[in-house]
């Protein structure tokens, strides 16, 4: 077990980080914020109500506020900075501006790391499993529906769904 | 360690997923000395089968649970615990060891007959849950694993609240049917302390199933609500209630459901029609990954337009 006083380390973003003086009870939201200075992970409700705070740990979409920040010594940690500048999260951040999913943007850094941990599972998901994936992630402004669309321009741009084009030229839809 | 801790009079928490235990601890309702952290303790990670029982490890977590086709009751209740991120850390032995009342997995496990293993210096042992949620775990002690009877039969877990992904449920009922051994088993979550079993709804039920075929009449299950409510409002201490969750409404919606839930199990053809598109009750009976649009409560979708936001 780690105690308050010792040191541990985190890898954030695919770079290793010492981990110095934070207190044992700490988050890993706190320490990714106020220890780390990493303020791209938002801190919200601390209730893992929101999705605010949303990082892959492991691999695993993880609400950071919930995480024993001691317990993840050793981990990778990916904010949305790490999630890669080419390939499916530069499509879903494209997307989500080329869209209007997003307004006063708290929500966003989580609600792009949710996305792409759901289009890296599921691809081709449909409305009803994307809802359902980000029923964890809180935005008060858009009303979800402009994210949605940017979900559904990430599927067409890389095939999955047919483009706006294809769709108008086959008014049944296919 | 945990044992020296104890008797050190140190207050040691246990961590599990920590989705109970840490915001808790940064708010200041938990103070703790130590924490313990269970998450590497690779032994409460697994999960088996034997002949007749599933045990599954405490350290399993829901989204473990959510694609396991040995016990399709568990997998559906787990399903709709909170989101992605809540089933991705939370864990089973964390739903026993914070034991929150309206934990939504304790309903489905109580009406599941589950048995808690737990460990201490002292040994380990087996208790019903029943037994393990009064007496709960010692101090130097800890959930290690929970096991159920192999399913034999249809298992439906039906709730109602807020938007499910931010909340627990305000009520939550379990009906797990053994067409096997002819027993029909009903538990209601969110109206006492701890889960409740419904023993007289439950004899009634057993009396009115047709076995051969599987199927209730529509009367009996509304019957079956009624004596759910008959013995709901005979619980208490009811849970500290708000403005829009008084005792006489989870009254009510323990009936509904658990009528809903029977009828589910038993005559899926005669509720259909009569299920309003409320966005807060979650119907888990459908299959996992499989969306189905004729029937807008069953779908996993109905989790994003919760209407508590």
């Amino acid at each position: 077990m780690t105690a308050a006083g010792e040191s541990y380390q985190l890898y954030v973003d695919g770079f290793p980080r010492a981990v110095v003086g934070a207190e044992l009870g700490d988050s890993l939201l706190s320490v990714l914020r106020d220890t780390l200075g990493v303020t791209s992970v938002k801190d919200a409700c601390e209730q893992g109500r929101c999705g605010a705070c949303s990082v892959l740990l492991d691999g695993r979409l993880a609400a950071s506020c919930t995480v024993l920040a001691a317990d993840a010594d050793g981990a990778r940690v990916v904010t949305v900075a790490g999630l890669g500048a080419v390939g499916l999260a530069r499509a879903v951040r494209a997307m989500f501006l080329a869209e209007g999913a997003v307004q006063c943007g708290f929500c966003t850094p989580g609600f792009v790391v949710a996305v792409t941990d759901l289009l890296t599972r599921r691809p081709d998901a449909d409305d009803e499993e994307i809802r359902e994936a980000l029923a964890g992630n809180i935005c008060r402004c858009t009303g979800y529906g402009r994210i949605l669309a940017a979900i559904r321009a990430v599927q067409r741009e890389r095939g999955i769904l047919p483009s706006l084009e294809e769709s108008r030229a086959r008014p049944d839809g296919g | 360690m945990l044992a020296a801790a104890h008797e050190s009079g140190a207050a040691v928490a246990l961590l599990s997923g920590g989705t109970d235990l840490v915001p808790a601890l940064r708010s200041g309702e938990r103070v703790a000395d130590a924490v313990v952290a269970l998450r590497r303790v690779l032994e409460l990670r697994v999960r088996g089968a034997g002949a007749d029982s599933l045990t599954i490890g405490a350290g399993v977590t829901y989204a473990d649970l959510v694609g396991w086709s040995l016990s399709p009751g568990l997998a559906r209740a787990a399903r709709v615990v909170g989101s992605v991120q809540i089933r991705n850390t939370g864990t089973v032995g964390g739903a026993l060891g914070s034991v929150r009342p309206a934990g939504d997995l304790l309903t489905y496990l109580t009406a599941a007959d589950a048995e808690v293993l737990t460990a201490s210096p002292r040994g380990t042992r087996w208790r019903p849950l029943g037994q393990f949620l009064a007496e709960g775990v010692e101090a130097d002690g800890l959930v290690t694993a929970v096991r159920l009877a192999r399913p034999g039969g249809p298992q439906v877990h039906v709730k109602i609240g807020g938007r499910q992904a931010a909340y627990p449920a305000i009520v939550s009922c379990a009906v797990v049917v053994d067409r096997v051994r002819h027993r029909v088993a009903c538990a209601i979550g969110g109206v006492g302390r701890l889960p409740a079993r419904m023993g007289g709804a439950e004899s009634f039920a057993v009396d009115e199933v047709d076995w051969t075929t599987g199927t209730i009449p529509v009367q009996a299950a509304r019957r079956f609500g009624d004596l759910v409510v008959e013995a709901v409002a005979g619980i208490s201490p009811v849970l500290p209630v708000g403005p829009g969750e008084s005792a006489d409404y989870r009254c009510h919606a323990a009936g509904v459901l658990a009528s809903r839930a029977l009828a589910r199990c038993l005559h899926p053809q005669a509720t259909r029609a009569t299920q309003p598109a409320t966005t807060t009750e979650l119907a888990t009976d459908a299959q996992p990954g499989t969306a189905r649009p004729s029937d807008p409560t069953a779908g996993p979708g109905a989790a994003g337009r919760g209407g508590g936001s």
